[in-house]
């Protein structure tokens, strides 16, 4: 009985170190962008600020935090489920791009009514995703393919495939710059509140986080993917379908992220307008690390995530300082989360201490 | 149009896109045969490709410049090794988030230093020379061919019998792959892993450094965003492709700088750039297929030999 509860300790003390590695993660990141802003500004202090606080200035800037957020639900949860099953798959920028192609492809189309335009859209951005993030989970499960190469490889082929369908059948000619024809009046996603940009890809995002998480801990192909991604060889000598499991929560993620790229082009846009990829993916990627694969926590990371984006733009909005010093700060953040044995030493002291302690209470070995 | 100056053109051009893929494509073979999973290559290349043009642009002296780049990919490698090696960090991870640093990190330098949002076009910085043979220059298709290349890209070949003799012929290069194929025998009879594993990272970071350097100081003039553009990649599977053989790699690093070869003169023939560009990523899915397929094959008749 005692030793439970002092298993239960333990994992306590883990359980926050986990999290105290999270904070001093992102503190030494901050204090890094505050170096690195000093070298560059002229008024440290306020761009400092700006980058702290600035998101909650206006209501405009908040806005702009929560439609960052949207996309990253999508890819973040994707890119969990993957890392689940132990699959290193970041097709999930490849797939949100493909995503936003398709349902482009679909949304020009004109004369049909929103409840049905819309969903179409939405199921076209997923069939494509689920095709981009399919193909490496396939190649890796069929052909012993490694899955990160495959992946990143895809990410270009569905980059200037995507290209050369907005650039050819799909360009308008009349709009005066390289963009697609426009979307019908009809994909006009609906606003959440007043007149504000927030659309209802809020709550498809959500929606996809309570799936990823419902699916990963509350169904049995999410237990076998579990398991195939901590123990490969278990999960083969117990006979789960590995190579199934794999391929089917590679579509699955492919889906997510496909749905994120319609939600986000339709959602901000009146035209397909990127020239290159997005991004997106590779934040997910960096979301995924930071909620250590459990898409519970993503609302809370993708927030994070958005905030400082946010302070970036608001930064590049009252100063000259380049907004690209988000990403030292969000390596930084990861790298040091990555980092396993990064307070590890005193950890270990802790756990020990703690250990002892209920051990002389029990009044046994001193 | 296929005279002789456009196939002279060609071949040069092929060696301008694979000699970077070979330079990083070595520098993954190391990294291969020490069993670590290292992607920071494209940050190795774009610190070594500013630091090449910082340090030349600077001192005016190429010697400085190769010395600056050489500290920028090895800067990466070192913090890469350190917190995979010894802070026992997901070593992919670890490798985007220094891809991602270095992106950033060398925008913010670009821009402290210069003052420019993108390249550093503004500088004068130096290039690596165009190396002109004597005798055979003047041979008439061998000169071509042999003759006239820049400096990287004869460095590039000469790494590939370096990195070749390196892993077969020295005590260091046993080593390396000791830990890499059995970490626990190697360690048995003496060898440390982690100090062995940390300098084949830094020797990987050095290869992938003159990578870097070349994009900067011989393909392009001056250093912009992101102009390792997937190139450390694409060298990743082509050094999966080759199997970890230094040759094998080569030869894989060049197939995929023919693909951009050929990307480009489609280009300039008004054939969709698109597919062009798109080739050599799709050449790469396509070859690990047929190499999966021929892999599963052998491994399915040794199945059957065996029963």
């Amino acid at each position: 009985m005692s030793k439970m509860k002092s298993v239960s300790k333990t994992r306590q003390i883990e359980m926050e170190f986990s999290i105290l590695r999270t904070a001093m993660a992102i503190l030494i990141s901050l204090a890094i962008a505050f170096l690195l802003i000093a070298t560059v500004s002229d008024t440290p202090v306020r761009d400092f600020i700006t980058l702290l606080v600035g998101p909650l200035k206006n209501t405009s800037r908040l806005t702009t935090i929560v439609s960052k957020l949207i996309p990253l639900l999508f890819t973040g949860t994707a890119i969990c489920l993957v890392n689940s099953a132990g699959q290193i798959n970041i097709a999930a920028e490849g797939a949100f791009f493909a995503g936003a192609v398709a349902s482009t492809a679909v949304a020009i189309i004109p004369g049909i009514p929103s409840v049905i335009h819309i969903p179409l859209c939405i199921l076209a951005g997923a069939a494509a995703g689920s095709i981009i993030m399919g193909i490496p989970g396939m190649l890796h499960v069929r052909y012993d393919v490694v899955t990160i190469v495959a992946s990143l490889m895809i990410n270009y082929v569905a980059l200037y495939l995507g290209l050369y369908i907005i650039l050819n059948p799909l360009r308008d000619p009349a709009a005066g710059f390289e963009a697609s024809y426009r979307f019908a009046e009809s994909t006009v996603l609906p606003v959440l509140f007043g007149n504000s940009r927030i659309h209802i890809g809020l709550i498809l995002g959500m929606i996809a986080v309570i799936l990823g998480y419902l699916l990963l801990y509350h169904t049995k192909f999410g237990i076998s993917a579990r398991t195939i991604g901590e123990n490969p060889k278990f999960a083969v000598y117990s006979g789960m379908p590995v190579g199934k499991t794999i391929i089917g929560i590679s579509l699955f993620a492919g889906c997510l992220a496909g749905i994120g790229g319609t939600v986000e082009t339709l959602g901000n846009y009146q035209r397909f307008m990127y020239g290159g990829l997005t991004n997106h993916g590779w934040d997910g990627v960096m979301l995924a690390v930071l909620c250590h694969n459990k898409p519970q926590y993503m609302p809370l990371a993708a927030l994070f995530l958005a905030y400082i984006r946010t302070s970036a733009d608001a930064l590049n909005f009252t100063s000259s300082i380049p907004p690209e010093i988000i990403n030292i700060i969000q390596a930084v953040i990861i790298i040091l989360v990555a980092a396993e044995r990064f307070l590890a030493n005193w950890e270990h002291r802790t756990i020990v201490r703690s250990t002892k302690r209920e051990m002389e209470a029990q009044g046994g070995v001193k | 149009m296929l005279n002789y100056t456009f196939i002279m053109e060609f071949i040069s051009s092929i060696l301008r896109m694979s000699t970077p893929l070979i330079l990083v494509g070595m520098a993954a073979v190391i990294g291969a045969k020490a069993n670590v999973l290292c992607v920071a290559y494209e940050g190795m290349m774009l610190c070594a490709a500013l630091g090449g043009v910082l340090g030349s642009a600077y001192s005016h002296s190429l010697l400085v410049g190769v010395l600056c780049g050489m500290a920028g990919g090895i800067f990466i490698a070192a913090i890469f090794a350190y917190f995979v090696l010894y802070l026992d960090a997901r070593p992919l991870l670890s490798g985007l988030a220094l891809n991602t640093l270095a992106n950033g990190g060398t925008l913010y330098l670009v821009y402290l230093l210069t003052g420019m949002k993108q390249n550093t076009s503004n500088l004068v910085s130096l290039k690596f020379p165009i190396v002109h043979i004597p005798v055979i220059e003047n041979i008439p298709v061998l000169g071509g061919l042999v003759s006239g290349h820049n400096l990287m890209v004869y460095i590039a070949f000469i790494s590939v019998v370096f990195v070749w003799f390196l892993i077969n012929k020295t005590s260091l290069g046993i080593r390396i792959q000791a830990v890499g194929k059995n970490p626990d025998a190697a360690a048995s009879v003496g060898v440390n892993v982690r100090k062995t594993k940390f300098i084949a990272l830094l020797l990987s970071g050095i290869l992938a450094s003159f990578g870097g350097m070349y994009l900067s100081m011989g393909y392009l003039p001056y250093f912009t965003t992101d102009m390792a553009a997937g190139r450390g990649f694409i060298a990743i599977a082509a050094q999966n492709m080759g199997v970890g053989n230094p040759i094998l790699t080569m030869i894989f690093s060049m197939i995929f700088g023919s693909a951009m070869a050929v990307g480009n003169v489609a280009q300039s023939y008004r054939l969709p750039s698109q597919f062009a560009s798109m080739a050599p990523y799709l050449l790469t899915i396509i070859s690990m297929w047929i190499m999966g397929i021929r892999t599963r094959k052998k491994r399915l008749k040794a199945g059957r030999a065996g029963l």
